[in-house]
C-alpha cells in the first residue's frame, strides 16, 4: 500500500476518526527524518489487536511511542509507517493508597499520575528526563530515570506486573499487582527497557513511596572536579541517606556543583543537612548555599532537564555507565571537548551534552572505548541522524547475549514490526 | 545402566572419584531439600569448584542427555532443586569464595556457594550488610537465592535479591560461559540478567555474582505489640503503610505460632494473644522517635494491649530470635508442615487470614501464620500427619484453597519461595495459557534441550484437570 491517505483510510476503519492524528501534525512524529505514514491513537486494547494485525498483514512497520519525547533515541529505524500513540489510553484502573501500589493504563502522564497520588501523600519515585510531559508506558519501555534513582531505584526496582500487547495481536500479562513476587519467570525485566521492541505495553503495575515531609538540598562550588567528586563520595559513603548526590559541570560557573539533596521527617533532614554541609567544608566548598521550597523545585527542574533535547535539533546528549569512583576521573578528560556534565555521582551515570560537529562520531567512539575497558557502557541518549550513521547509539554487546536477545527478538516479534532497527544490535 | 557407568565414569576422569557421589546412602542426602513432602533421588552428585568444571559437567551431561540441577544450601522450600527425571546434581558449596570486596562501589564479587549471612560477617566490621535476608539466612547461599530471587522480613525496605545482584556469570546450559550485566547498574540490551535471577536454575548455572553491599543503618528501633485479634494486627498493618511509613520490616505472628515458641523456646509472650506484630524502624536517629511515636499511636487505635521496646541490640536480637526460631518450633505442633507463600495486597490481610482460618475450619487441619505483613507475604503454616492418608487428601484441599483465596484477592501463589515441583500445579490460577507460553518461549532459548532443571515451574495436564480447568485454546502466545 504505497498511497498513504489511503493507508490512513484502513486505519481509521479500526481506530475511527478521533483515532487517528490529523495530516498537519503527522511531521511531529518524525524520526531521524523519516516522517510515518500515519500516527494512530488508539482508545482501547482490542484497537491495538487490530492496528498490530493489520500492519502484519500489510508489511508496515508499527512504532509505540506516547507522548514522543523519545523520537530522537535510540538508532535509525529501518523504517517509519504507522506511530502507535498511546496517549488515548491514560486512565488510572486501580488506586488503593494503603496498599502502596498503583495500576495504570500506559498513555497517562507521569504528572497526571503524581497529581492523583499528591492527594494521598505519594508519589512514584521516578523523575526522568521530560518528565512535564512524558507517558508511563515511555519510562517504562526506555527504563527512564532521574536523580531519585540513587534512593529509590530505576523502572526496573518499581515495577510490580505489566499488560503487553505481542505483535501477534496475543495480549499476556507479565509479573502481578503485589510487592513480592516469585511465581514462574521475572519477564517483566524483558519488557522494562526493550523500548517497545517485544511488544506494546498497555497496562502497569507499580511500587508506590511516600512524599517526604521535608525535601532539602545543598549546593556548593569546587575548585575541580576531583574535589568536588571526592566529597559527593564521602557524602554518598557517610551516615546519610540522601536522596541523589549530583555534579554540575556549565558555563554558569567556572568550576563544577556539587547539589546533595535529603527527603524525609524535618528532622532528619536537618540532621543530614548539617552532616552534609561538614564534609563539603572540610573538602574546600566554595559558598555552601542551603535551598528549600520552590528554589529547590526549580534547581531540580533544571537538573531533570539537562538531559532534554527537542526532536530533531542538533543537541547529542550521551550517558555514560561507570563505577561510581571511576566518574571524576573520566569526567575530567571530557572536560576539555567543551561539553556539558551532569554527573549521578552516587549512582554512577554521567551526562554529556553538546553540539553535532563532525568529528564528534570518532571522538565518541574514542571515548566508549575507554569507558568499555573499565566495564562501563556509553548510550547515545538522543542525537541528529547523521552522528547515527557513523556510531551505533546502545554500543557492543557480547556474542552470546546478542545471539540469546536475537532470538528473544525472533520469537516475541517474528515479523519484525516492532519498531524495527532501533534497539540494539539491529534489534 | 552401561551408559550411566559411563557418565560417571566420565565426571569421575573429570573431577575426581573423591568428588563424585554415587552410593545410594551419600546420595539420600540430596534427594529433598527443606520441603520434605517431595524426593527425588539423583543418580550422581557432583562437586564443583569453579566455572570451568561446571561447564565441563554440563557438557557432559549434554552428551549424555543427562538432566542437570545445581543445589546450594538445599534449603529451598519449593523442591526447586528435585532430581525428578534423575540425573546429576551438582553441588556448588566447595565455590564459596568472596572474590572481590570494595566498599567504596558498594559491590562485593562472590561464588554462588556463598552462605548469605558470611557475607554480611565479612563486610559487617566496615559498618555494611548484604540486605536480602530470607529466614534461612544461616545455611541458603547467595547462588540458590539468585535462583529463587529470595526474600526476607527486610525486603519491605530493601527489596528482593533482584534489587541487589548486577551481574552474574553464568554457565548456559549448553556449556557455554557467559557474562550479563556488570558492575554497573545498567548494560544496553534486554535485561537478561533480570530474567535469569528467579529462574529457579532452569536457565543456567550461575557460577558468580556482582551484589550490593549495604550500609548499616545508624539506628533501629525495634518493638512488640500484641493483639486480642488477628483482625486488629492487620488493619494495624495497613495503615501503617497507608501512614507513609515504611519500617525496615514488619512481621506477624498468630496464637498458634506464639504457643508453639512458648513450648519450645519461653519467650514470656501472652498465651491468650491472636497476634503478635514486630515491627522495625532504621536509618537515620535524629527524627526516628518521631516515627515511632506515630507508630505506638496507630497501635493503640488497633487496641494494641501491649507493646515493647528493645531497649538495647541484645534485646533486639532477642525479638528477632523469637521471629527466626518459629520454623523451629512447628516440630511442636505436629510431625508434618508445608509452608505456604502467598502474597495479597496488604489492604487484603484481614479478609484474607479470616478466609484461611474457615478453610482450617472446614478440613479440620490447623493452619499457624508467621509472615513478613508489611508486604503482604503470607505463610500460613498447614499442619498434618503424613501417615494419616486422609488428613494428606484434606491437606491438598486446604492448599488449593488457601492459594485460590490469594489469587482471588489480586495476588500471587508465591512471594519468596518459588513454584519448583510444590506449586507448579497452581500456576494457572494466576497465569493463562498465553502468559505460560512465553515463559515456556524465554525457557526454550535458554534451555532448548530441557536438561536444565527439568519438570518444575510449568503446570501440565494433569494440573488442570487437578484445578477443574481446560487448557484454553493454545492459539495465543508465542511458539
Amino acid at each position: 500500500m504505497s498511497n498513504a491517505a489511503a493507508l490512513r483510510d484502513e486505519l481509521q476503519r479500526i481506530v475511527g476518526e478521533s483515532g487517528i492524528l490529523p495530516d498537519a501534525q503527522i511531521a511531529n512524529y518524525t524520526i531521524d527524518g523519516l516522517t510515518p505514514k500515519a500516527v494512530v491513537l488508539p482508545a482501547s486494547v482490542w484497537e491495538i489487536q487490530d492496528v498490530l494485525r493489520f500492519a502484519a498483514a500489510q508489511h508496515l512497520s508499527v512504532i509505540p511511542a506516547g507522548s514522543g519525547s523519545k523520537l530522537q533515541s535510540g538508532n535509525s529505524p529501518e523504517k517509519v509507517d504507522i506511530v502507535l500513540a498511546m496517549t488515548h489510553i491514560n486512565e488510572v484502573v486501580e488506586y488503593e493508597p494503603a496498599d502502596l501500589t498503583v495500576t495504570v493504563e500506559a498513555g497517562i502522564q507521569l504528572t497526571a499520575l503524581q497529581e492523583k497520588l499528591a492527594d494521598n501523600g505519594q508519589f512514584l519515585p521516578l523523575n526522568p528526563p521530560y518528565a512535564s510531559r512524558c507517558t508511563l508506558g515511555g519510562i517504562v519501555a526506555a527504563n527512564a530515570s532521574g536523580y531519585l534513582r540513587l534512593r529509590y531505584g530505576t523502572a526496573r526496582n518499581l515495577v510490580l506486573g505489566l499488560r503487553v500487547v505481542h505483535a501477534s495481536g496475543t495480549v499476556v500479562k507479565s509479573g502481578g499487582k503485589v510487592v513480592k513476587n516469585v511465581a514462574g519467570y521475572d519477564v517483566n525485566k524483558l519488557y522494562i527497557g526493550s523500548f517497545g521492541t517485544l511488544g506494546i505495553l498497555t497496562e502497569m503495575t507499580l511500587k508506590l513511596s511516600p512524599i517526604p515531609a521535608r525535601q532539602a538540598l545543598l549546593t556548593a562550588q569546587f575548585q575541580d572536579m576531583q574535589a568536588a567528586a571526592k566529597t559527593g563520595l564521602s557524602i554518598v559513603g557517610s551516615q546519610t541517606l540522601p536522596d541523589f548526590v549530583n555534579l554540575l559541570v556549565n558555563s554558569e560557573h567556572a568550576g563544577p556543583t556539587l547539589v546533595a539533596g535529603f527527603g524525609g521527617d524535618a528532622e532528619t533532614v536537618t540532621w543530614q543537612l548539617e552532616q552534609a554541609r561538614r564534609i563539603m567544608e572540610l573538602n574546600g566548598a566554595i559558598g555552601v548555599k542551603e535551598v528549600e521550597g520552590e528554589s529547590f523545585q526549580k534547581l531540580n527542574d533544571a537538573i531533570r532537564a539537562f538531559a532534554e533535547s527537542e526532536n530533531e535539533s542538533r543537541t547529542v546528549i550521551v550517558q555514560v555507565n561507570l563505577k561510581r569512583t571511576d566518574i571524576a576521573e573520566f569526567a575530567e578528560n571530557v572536560l576539555t571537548n567543551n561539553a556539558e556534565m551532569l554527573a549521578l555521582l552516587g549512582s554512577g551515570v554521567l551526562y554529556l551534552k553538546m553540539e553535532q560537529v563532525e568529528g564528534l562520531a570518532e571522538t565518541l567512539a574514542t571515548l566508549r572505548e575507554r569507558v568499555v575497558a573499565a566495564h562501563g557502557s556509553l548510550i547515545i541518549e538522543s542525537a541528529p541522524p547523521e552522528l547515527k550513521q557513523q556510531l551505533d547509539v546502545w554500543g557492543p554487546v557480547a556474542p552470546r547475549a546478542r545471539n540469546l536477545m536475537q532470538q528473544l527478538k525472533a520469537r516475541f516479534d517474528e515479523r519484525n514490526l516492532l519498531n524495527p532497527g532501533r534497539f540494539v544490535s539491529g534489534i | 545402566m552401561p551408559q550411566k557407568e559411563q557418565l560417571i565414569a566420565e565426571l569421575s576422569d573429570l573431577l575426581g572419584p573423591r568428588n563424585v557421589l554415587t552410593d545410594a546412602t551419600a546420595l539420600s542426602v540430596y534427594e529433598c531439600d527443606a520441603a520434605p513432602s517431595f524426593k527425588a533421588m539423583p543418580d550422581v552428585v557432583v562437586f564443583a569448584d569453579t566455572a570451568q568444571q561446571v561447564s565441563d559437567i554440563v557438557k557432559l551431561a549434554n552428551k549424555h542427555n543427562t538432566p542437570f540441577i545445581a543445589r546450594g544450601g538445599g534449603t529451598g522450600l519449593s523442591g526447586g532443586m528435585l532430581s525428578v527425571q534423575g540425573g546429576i546434581i551438582i553441588a556448588l558449596n566447595r565455590m564459596n569464595r568472596i572474590l572481590e570486596i570494595d566498599y567504596e562501589n558498594e559491590r562485593a564479587v562472590v561464588e554462588p556457594g556463598v552462605v548469605n549471612l558470611l557475607l554480611t560477617h565479612a563486610v559487617q566490621n566496615e559498618g555494611y550488610h548484604y540486605a536480602p535476608d530470607p529466614s534461612s539466612q544461616k545455611a541458603c547461599t547467595i547462588g540458590g537465592n539468585i535462583a529463587e530471587n529470595s526474600g526476607g522480613p527486610h525486603t519491605l525496605k530493601y527489596g528482593v535479591t533482584s534489587d541487589h545482584v548486577l551481574g552474574l556469570e553464568v554457565v548456559l546450559p549448553d556449556g557455554e560461559i557467559i557474562e550479563l550485566g556488570g558492575v554497573i547498574e545498567e548494560t544496553p540490551g534486554y535485561d537478561l540478567r533480570g530474567v535469569m535471577i528467579g529462574s529457579e536454575g532452569t536457565f543456567g548455572i550461575v557460577t558468580k555474582a556482582i551484589v550490593r553491599l549495604t550500609r548499616n543503618p545508624q539506628a533501629y528501633q525495634t518493638a512488640l505489640a500484641v493483639f486480642e485479634t488477628m483482625d486488629d494486627a492487620s488493619n494495624a498493618v495497613s495503615t501503617i503503610i497507608g501512614a507513609g511509613i515504611i519500617p525496615a520490616a514488619l512481621e506477624m505472628m498468630d496464637s498458634l505460632v506464639i504457643r508453639a515458641l512458648e513450648e519450645a523456646f519461653q519467650f514470656g509472650f501472652p498465651l491468650d494473644a491472636e497476634a503478635i506484630l514486630i515491627v522495625e524502624l532504621d536509618g537515620i536517629k535524629a527524627g526516628m522517635q518521631n516515627q515511632t511515636d506515630r507508630i505506638l499511636e496507630i497501635f493503640k487505635q488497633h487496641n494494641a494491649r501491649d507493646v515493647n521496646y528493645a531497649k538495647d541490640d541484645a534485646e533486639r536480637q532477642q525479638l528477632w530470635k523469637a521471629r527466626k526460631s518459629a520454623f523451629g518450633s512447628f516440630g511442636r505442633l505436629a510431625p508434618n508442615y508445608i509452608t505456604q507463600d502467598g502474597v495479597v495486597p496488604r489492604t487484603r490481610l484481614p479478609k484474607v487470614l479470616r478466609r484461611i482460618s474457615e478453610i482450617s475450619e472446614k478440613y479440620q487441619i490447623p493452619i499457624a501464620n508467621v509472615f513478613h505483613a508489611g508486604d503482604g507475604n503470607i505463610h500460613p503454616i498447614v499442619l498434618f500427619n503424613e501417615r494419616d492418608a486422609d488428613q494428606c487428601e484434606r491437606v491438598e484441599h486446604v492448599n488449593m484453597e488457601i492459594l485460590s483465596v490469594c489469587a482471588e484477592v489480586g495476588g500471587t501463589i508465591t512471594g519468596e519461595h518459588g513454584i519448583g515441583v510444590e506449586k507448579m500445579d497452581y500456576m494457572p490460577l494466576i497465569f493463562s495459557d498465553a502468559d505460560l507460553q512465553v515463559m515456556a518461549t524465554v525457557k526454550d532459548i535458554f534451555n532448548p534441550t530441557g536438561l536444565c532443571n527439568p519438570g518444575k515451574i510449568f503446570p501440565t495436564p494433569a494440573s488442570y484437570a487437578k484445578l477443574g480447568l481446560q487448557p484454553e485454546s493454545a492459539s495465543g502466545g508465542l511458539k
